[in-house]
């Protein structure tokens, strides 16, 4: 494994994490709008069925962006589709299973604030963070495709797209369908949300591989992703809980894909920061 | 610079195992806590510790009690105490045909799965019926497949009154949730 590799910086990684967002807005955006003008009939299993599709597409999007850019050196196309598949296959297998069936959040998470955040914390927050990290530390990590600092970033992205594909089909499926317009603002607020806390342990991991951190690093990694993921199904909840006014009620889901596209990008933001200052760092000690 | 499987590299791994179990544990522990959590109720000479956070509903004829689960999926998981006026010489059987013949009245497609004369959680005599039915919404327009509910009533005899205690959850919690249940039948007292 070579230095100068551990230096290099995959510089169009931030502008697919920045494409993603603005896309999955735009995607958003005209789905919502084609909802709202033609407010299309379906049938219960056309419903499910372009439910699962739109499950699909945040991951199409960054998968696509990723290919077209990532010519000058590429990664191989089957690691990032099988971490990809791998951190969809942990969510469907131990993921769901785990805090709906063994830990039942739906039945005590939203009791009260304290319940809500340290519940998302502790239970949701570590079993999906250690997840993610497990499909890309158990699989691509030890493999010499992991030679760049930030392959970390891109591997931890495609788990946590992968994982957010499941949720989203598992959304779907379990309700027997969504609305549109509310079901792609949901799909798209789990992917970039999902894809956000991932960054944080994919930048972990690639300085953990590449750089003498000590033991504790890791763990901080996935406890901050953890946090980060708690808080924010806390706020989500907080910002789009109904308001009821003189003229009905209105509930705010807009602000729900708004917060998760400020989260993803200012993560996206510290992590391009964090890992150029590393690099820095790195080429001036060589 | 690539330490891959250095003896540091495999310290941090098991931390990181380390760390997730013991948040997930924490999880546990506080799951656990806040499904123990309980408030008392009172009433007519009965008392009962209800769990916490539930929606209580205020008493009605012989309804004494009616707690209820917002946050469980399909039909809400729920709590009844009754208090039904009985003569001195009636069985536990008497009433127990007599409230499964008024379950049966009032369900939608009740189906009795089986009775018996049992000791419950406390070494009492009670008589236990279980049974399922369809939750029966009647608004026309409610869009959500019904649910299928069961049920178990524990019925005491203790002078001339009969305590009914009712527990009904959706066919997929029924089980999950009975251990909860029998937490608060252990907690009854209407001596």
């Amino acid at each position: 494994m070579s230095e100068s590799k551990a230096i290099h910086e995959r510089k169009h990684i931030w502008r697919d994490e920045i494409l993603l967002i603005v896309v999955m807005c735009v995607f958003v955006g005209i789905v919502y709008a084609l909802d709202g003008a033609l407010k299309p009939q379906f049938t219960p299993s056309t419903l499910l069925l372009t439910g699962v599709f739109l499950a699909l597409v945040p991951a199409f999007i960054w998968l696509v962006f990723f290919y077209l850019q990532d010519r000058a050196e590429p990664e191989p196309k089957g690691f990032v589709l099988g971490v990809f598949a791998l951190g969809g296959l942990f969510a469907a297998a131990i993921g769901i299973p785990m805090t709906d069936g063994l830990f039942r959040v739906s039945h005590w998470l939203y009791t009260d604030t304290l319940t809500t955040i340290l519940g998302g914390i502790l239970v949701v927050g570590f079993t999906q963070e250690y997840l993610k990290y497990a499909a890309v530390r158990y699989s691509i990590y030890n493999s010499d495709e992991f030679d760049e600092s930030t392959d970390g970033v891109v591997y931890a992205t495609a788990a946590g797209l992968g994982y957010a594909t499941v949720l989203n089909i598992n959304f779907v499926v379990s309700n027997g369908g969504v609305d549109l317009g509310t079901g792609i603002i949901r799909m798209a607020v789990v992917a970039l949300a999902q894809a956000a806390f991932s960054g944080i342990t994919g930048y972990f991991l690639g300085r953990a591989k590449f750089e003498s951190e000590p033991v504790w690093w890791m763990p901080l990694g996935i406890t901050l992703a953890a946090i980060f993921n708690g808080v924010f199904n806390w706020l989500q909840g907080t910002i789009t809980q109904p308001v009821i006014t003189l003229s009905g009620s209105t509930t705010p889901t807009w602000m729900g894909l708004v917060l998760a596209a400020v989260v993803a990008l200012t993560t996206t933001g510290v992590i391009l920061w964090l890992v150029r200052r590393s690099i820095k760092s790195l080429q001036a000690g060589k | 610079m690539n330490k891959q499987g250095s003896l540091g590299d495999r310290f941090a791994e098991i931390t990181v195992i380390l760390v997730t179990v013991i948040a997930l544990t924490a999880g546990w522990f506080y799951k656990s806590g806040l499904e123990n959590a309980s408030v008392p109720f009172e009433a007519e000479g009965i008392s009962a510790q209800a769990p916490k956070g539930w929606l209580n509903y205020e008493p009605s004829g012989e309804e004494l009690f009616r707690t209820v689960d917002r946050y469980s999926s399909g039909f809400s998981t729920t709590y009844v105490i009754r208090q039904i006026a009985v003569t001195s010489e009636a069985t536990t059987s008497e009433v127990a045909s007599a409230v499964a013949l008024g379950h049966a009245q009032d369900m939608l497609g009740f189906s009795m799965l089986d009775q018996q004369e049992v000791r419950d959680v406390n070494g009492r005599n009670a008589y236990m019926i279980t049974y399922a039915y369809v939750e029966s919404n009647p608004d026309v327009t409610h869009a959500a497949i019904p649910s299928v509910v069961r049920g178990a009533d524990f019925i005491y005899v203790s002078g001339e009154r009969a305590i009914v205690v009712s527990y009904q959850a959706d066919e997929e919690n029924y089980d999950l949730d009975l251990g909860r249940f029998y937490r608060f039948l252990q907690s009854l007292d209407f001596s």
